[in-house]
């Protein structure tokens, strides 16, 4: 097998593996900005220096040269090569920072003069602690600059389009941004316009920077030069708690980052998954995080006189819910699951509707025609409809579920926002009693009798199954009135979590929200009637779940994390109807 | 955008040559360009999206292109562009003076262009003429060497009569032993 000699260390290789990915992936570093692993390498930072050598071999007899000490002799390259674009062959060597002075002397240049006119303005910008430039001028870079004379300045604040804003002085023109637009979305939008130190990324004139998957583009910069026009200014990373989530704005599932302070998701990144997502999400999932911060529905309440609804008790709610229940035969009731809500919360549901009597469960799928690409984004505006599906829900047409509501005395929606997604009209749902579970004030919601609130995917944990069949589960990044980070293992803590208390002028009750998650509520309920139903934690669910229905065989919480994520087998994409 | 350019059909036949020189059409980026140039005598954005439009490209590349390279006007220009060149040589035999002069002369700043849209100028770096410094160059054309007030009066009298001064061959040194 070819090999390598990196920093005096022999590694084997297969292929033609490129210098500065093999480093990377061998755990080692070396300092770089423009190179990505998902595009191609322009080698236009410099950074990645590194000093590569290749043994010299008899033209003849293939044989290496050795010198009077019986090494190979090395012919090494006149100059400082790029490893990012560096092609590996057998038998050479190589000497990164680590082990050549020159190498750290040559990155450290480069660094200067990457930073001549950089504006250095870390205190207001958005990437401080998170910025490679940052990061790696901290490791690799000069202790000053030579360079005395006033600073080349540039636009602090231009709107490329309706979500990115440049500041083109921090750019250093590493074309990431640019490249993103020519070789993932193509939608060519992005250009360097000018050149040598006026030099920036920008549109065609007249033209915007409206890419459906534009705020990759902030998250690929090695700089703060492109910001997120939302997220912009709003807080500091090291403020912020990190929590790995799934999208649920469509059916792909994109593995993502929830980052929360003080119980409000403030940004949605995306997360690597290799066999999702890769390194992208698009723009429209960004903005699920306002669902889970705004018009959350805290504390149950009920349909008092007339259409007003008034906040009630949880014993209340538990015991209207029950009554209501009790007054009809289970046939009367109708149960509906819903796509947009998890695998968990509908077994919860449809155990113990079942074990009440009731024997038929529906739910509407969320489809949205000709809306998916063949990217990122899905016809499906739903994240779990082969979940529910596997459950044992039925899919049912506007019309029917339409016949089977007037036919039925008691309604029981879980989180799905019929109306608003017009399905239903309010009027429909004026004759039953309809008793909601709900994340949001909606349409749907206030056209109900009983709305009881629950948690949000922010808030819990709990699977979702894609449209590949993939199911993936998130974790609890937001407290709510009854969870608490220090006591739940599964939730982070960030700085300010740590080290704040309940006094700190930053804190606010408001934001944790007083919901449960629908299995907790549904132990209440199944206790009120006599049921006899436990349910754990939603690990203990899904272990249950995985016992029980052949579609989630050796599905578990461990399983889901080692492998980010489970394909669930005799589950395919084409399989997905609707 | 909706665009006032257009171009003519000897131009198109024109672009469809250039093309015709390179295996894919993003080189005749620069070709066409000069085209563009020649026709509306500028590169504004307009014109920019004709190209694109023209070849077929992403506007953004074409913009990139157009504005990498000095040369290319990317807004409306005088008639006459006048580069005068202020780097080093030219400078130290005074660039600056003949610069000001000519300022002072039309009545506008480096970077304007005159009331009757004739002349413009612009302070350009080295054009590789130091041995004639100071010297300026027309609109991306003839070069004018060994400049003093005179001579730009002159010049710009003639500029005027819309004729363009000779292109002015100056011997190079070896060139004059030998002769
Ligand atoms: S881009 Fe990085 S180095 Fe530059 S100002 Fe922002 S945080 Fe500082
Ligand atoms: S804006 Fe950021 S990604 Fe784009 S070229 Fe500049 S530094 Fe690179
Ligand atoms: S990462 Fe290699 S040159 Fe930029
Ligand atoms: S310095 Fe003026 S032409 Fe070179």
């Amino acid at each position: 097998m070819p090999e390598i000699f990196i920093d005096g260390k022999r590694y084997e290789f297969e292929g033609k593996p490129k210098l500065l990915q093999f480093i990377l992936d061998n755990g080692k570093e070396v300092p770089f900005f423009c190179y990505h692993p998902e595009m191609s390498a322009p080698a236009n930072c410099r950074q990645c220096y590194v000093k590569v050598g290749t043994p010299v071999q008899n033209r003849e007899t293939g044989e290496y040269e050795l010198d009077e000490n019986g090494e190979r002799v090395i012919r090494w390259f006149p100059k400082m090569q790029t490893s990012c674009s560096m092609e590996m062959t057998d038998g050479m060597v190589v000497h990164t920072q680590e082990t050549s002075e020159e190498v750290a002397r040559a990155q450290k240049d480069t660094m200067e003069l990457i930073l001549i006119n950089h504006p250095l303005d870390c205190p207001i910008c958005d990437q401080a602690g998170e910025c490679p430039l940052q990061i790696q001028t901290y490791k690799y870079g000069p202790e000053g600059s030579r360079f005395e004379v006033k600073k080349v300045h540039k636009p602090k604040r231009v709107e490329l389009g309706p979500r990115v804003t440049l500041d083109a002085e921090r750019c250093i023109n590493c074309t990431r941004c640019v490249r993103f637009t020519e070789e993932i979305s193509e939608t060519y939008q992005l250009t360097i316009a000018s050149r040598g130190d006026k030099n920036y990324p920008i549109t065609a004139p007249g033209m915007e920077f409206d890419d459906p998957y534009s705020l990759n583009t902030v998250d690929i910069c090695p700089v703060g030069a492109l910001t997120s026009t939302d997220f912009r200014f709003k807080a500091r990373v090291w403020e912020m708690n990190q929590t790995p989530s799934i999208d649920i704005t469509g059916g792909k599932g994109t593995n993502v980052d929830l980052w929360t302070r003080d119980n409000l998701v403030l940004r949605l990144t995306p997360r690597y998954n290799e066999n999702v997502n890769t390194h992208w999400m698009p723009d429209e999932a960004r903005m699920a995080y306002t669902k889970f911060n705004e018009n959350r529905i805290s504390r149950p309440s009920i349909k008092a006189d007339g259409d007003n609804q008034i906040k009630t008790s949880w014993n209340n709610a538990i015991e209207t819910f029950a009554e209501k229940l009790e007054a009809v035969k289970p046939a009367d009731v109708l149960v509906l699951g819903s796509a947009h809500a998890s695998v968990e919360e509908n077994y919860a549901l449809m155990k113990t509707f079942s074990t009440w009597g009731v024997n038929d469960f529906y739910f509407s799928p969320d489809v949205k025609e000709g809306f998916g690409d063949d990217f990122l984004l899905t016809d499906d505006q739903a994240p779990n409809t082969k979940g529910v599906k596997a459950l044992g829900f039925s899919e049912t047409s506007a019309e029917d579920l339409k016949a089977a509501i007037k036919s039925a005395k008691v309604v029981v929606l879980l989180n799905d926002e019929l109306v608003d997604r017009g399905v239903l009209d309010s009027e429909d749902l004026k004759k039953p009693y309809v008793i909601s579970l709900a994340t949001n004030e909606t349409e749907t919601s206030k056209s109900t009798d009983l709305v009881i609130p629950i948690t949000c995917i922010a808030e819990h944990a709990a699977s979702y199954v894609n449209v590949e069949g993939r199911i993936q589960r998130s974790l609890p990044a937001k407290e709510t009135k009854y969870t608490h980070r220090k006591l739940d293992l599964e939730m982070s803590e960030g700085r300010l979590d740590r080290y704040g208390t309940n006094f700190d002028n930053w804190v606010n009750e408001d934001n944790k929200v007083d919901c449960t998650p629908t299995w907790e509520l549904m132990n209440n309920l199944g206790k009120r009637l006599g049921l006899s139903i436990q349910f754990g934690t939603s690990r203990e669910i899904m272990d249950e779940i995985a016992s029980s229905n052949s579609s989630f065989e050796g599905v578990s919480y461990e399983k889901m994390d080692d492998e980010n994520g489970i394909q669930l087998t005799g589950m395919n994409k084409e399989e997905v109807s609707a | 955008m909706a665009n006032n350019y257009e171009f003519t059909p000897e131009d198109l036949k024109e672009i469809e040559t250039i093309k015709a020189k390179f295996p894919e059409v993003m080189p005749a980026t620069l070709p066409t360009l000069w085209v563009a140039q020649r026709r509306f005598g500028h590169v504004e954005p307009e014109v920019q999206h004709l190209v694109a439009e023209t070849l077929d490209l992403p506007v953004s590349h074409v913009h990139g292109v157009a504005t990498f390279y000095t040369q290319y006007y990317k807004e409306k220009m005088g008639k006459y562009v006048l580069d005068v060149c202020t780097t080093t040589s030219c400078q130290l035999c005074g660039g600056y003076d003949m610069l000001h002069y000519l300022e002072n002369k039309l009545g506008i700043k480096a970077g304007e262009t005159t009331k009757d849209g004739m002349f413009s100028i612009q302070s350009v770096e080295c054009l590789g003429a130091c041995g004639y410094a100071p010297m300026m160059q027309i609109t991306n054309d003839v070069y004018v060497n060994n400049l003093t007030e005179e001579k730009l009066d002159d010049v710009i009298e003639s500029l005027k009569a819309d004729k363009m001064p000779e292109f002015e061959s100056v011997g190079m040194p070896q060139h004059t032993e030998r002769s």
